[in-house]
């Protein structure tokens, strides 16, 4: 029997690790883009606004899940550990449709639950999201500004969110606000494993599995209600 | 009684249209039990997005009727509605 080489070993993890990381973002982005036409017919005969920035929330997803990926094949092409380490100009024009679209898909998740109470204020998301966008490019320590950033605004929308629950009529409510919450929390660290990979290390696997988990249940509850 | 919301006063006015067949503006308003003012701003919108068609009967009146698109509306409301509950839109 041949010697096992440490350069093949290394290759096949590698090449399971981008196998696994395709499958992942294409799930998520099925998931999305089910969520997103899987509603249009609602919004097109309601016009409801909390529709809408539920639908535009996970196209943007989809988006930033792309995008995700996409910076991920960078990393493994270029063989560096980081997205910062990408010599071409790329990266920034990457990273910048990837900061902007996952913002704008947190806020337009928020503002679809809000926007009953606090109209016309969509146009502020938009100036947020690229302000954080190109804070985080011209900044030198940006992966740690990043998440300080994400983890600010995580418990700002959790807040908001368990405030407008707490608002609505008895027989109104249910417990889907838990739901958001967890997207929230586990986009954080889909955003950490892009940003700062060595924190999440070993954990990767299970991020992966309650994210999908957590897209899944939306698609189910989407497509049992819409149709 | 508790304020109607925007999607539940379409529906009543999509009922009364299916409920007449065809009716004149006047009783359609009276009707649908809302100010003359946010009357017209409702049917705006609604003939504006197609759930009304407008037709001139034997009189040489205009009437309003459901189109495909309000019986549409009125089939999937329930479904509209559980969808902003279910999801805490």
């Amino acid at each position: 029997m041949p010697p096992v080489r440490m350069q093949d070993v290394m290759d096949q993890l590698l090449s399971i690790s981008v196998g696994m990381e395709i499958l992942y973002s294409f799930v998520i982005i099925l998931c999305s883009l089910m969520v997103y036409y899987g509603t249009k017919e609602l919004y097109e005969l309601s016009n409801y606004k909390g529709i809408k920035y539920f639908r535009l929330s996970f196209l943007f997803f989809a988006i930033a899940y792309f995008f995700r990926s996409f910076i991920k094949f960078l990393v493994y092409f270029f063989g560096v550990k980081a997205v910062r380490e990408i010599p071409q100009f790329i990266a920034p024009l990457t990273l910048f449709v990837f900061i902007y679209a996952s913002s704008m898909a947190v806020f337009y998740l928020f503002y679809s639950v809000v926007c009953k109470k606090w109209e016309n204020k969509s146009y502020a998301f938009h100036i947020f999201a690229v302000v954080i966008s190109i804070i985080i490019l011209l900044s030198d320590d940006a992966a740690w500004l990043y998440l300080g950033i994400n983890i600010v605004l995580f418990f700002l929308l959790a807040i908001g969110i368990c405030i407008m629950h707490r608002n609505k009529k008895e027989n109104k409510k249910n417990r889907f606000f838990i739901v958001y919450i967890l997207l929230f929390a586990f986009w954080l660290l889909n955003v950490v494993d892009i940003l700062l990979p060595t924190i999440i290390g070993t954990y990767q696997l299970t991020v992966y599995l309650i994210s999908l988990g957590i897209f899944m249940l939306i698609l189910f509850k989407v497509l049992k209600r819409a149709g | 009684m508790p304020k109607r919301e925007r999607l539940e006063i379409i529906k009543d006015i999509l009922e009364i249209l299916k409920d007449s067949r065809a009716i004149k503006m006047t009783p359609l308003l009276r009707k649908s039990n809302l100010s003359s003012q946010r009357f017209a701003e409702y049917f705006q919108e609604l003939s504006g997005k197609g759930f009304i068609t407008e037709t001139i009967d034997k009189q040489g009146k205009k009437v309003y009727s459901l189109s495909e698109k309000g019986f549409r509306y009125l089939e999937k409301y329930k479904t509209i509605i559980g969808f902003i509950d279910e999801f805490e839109l």
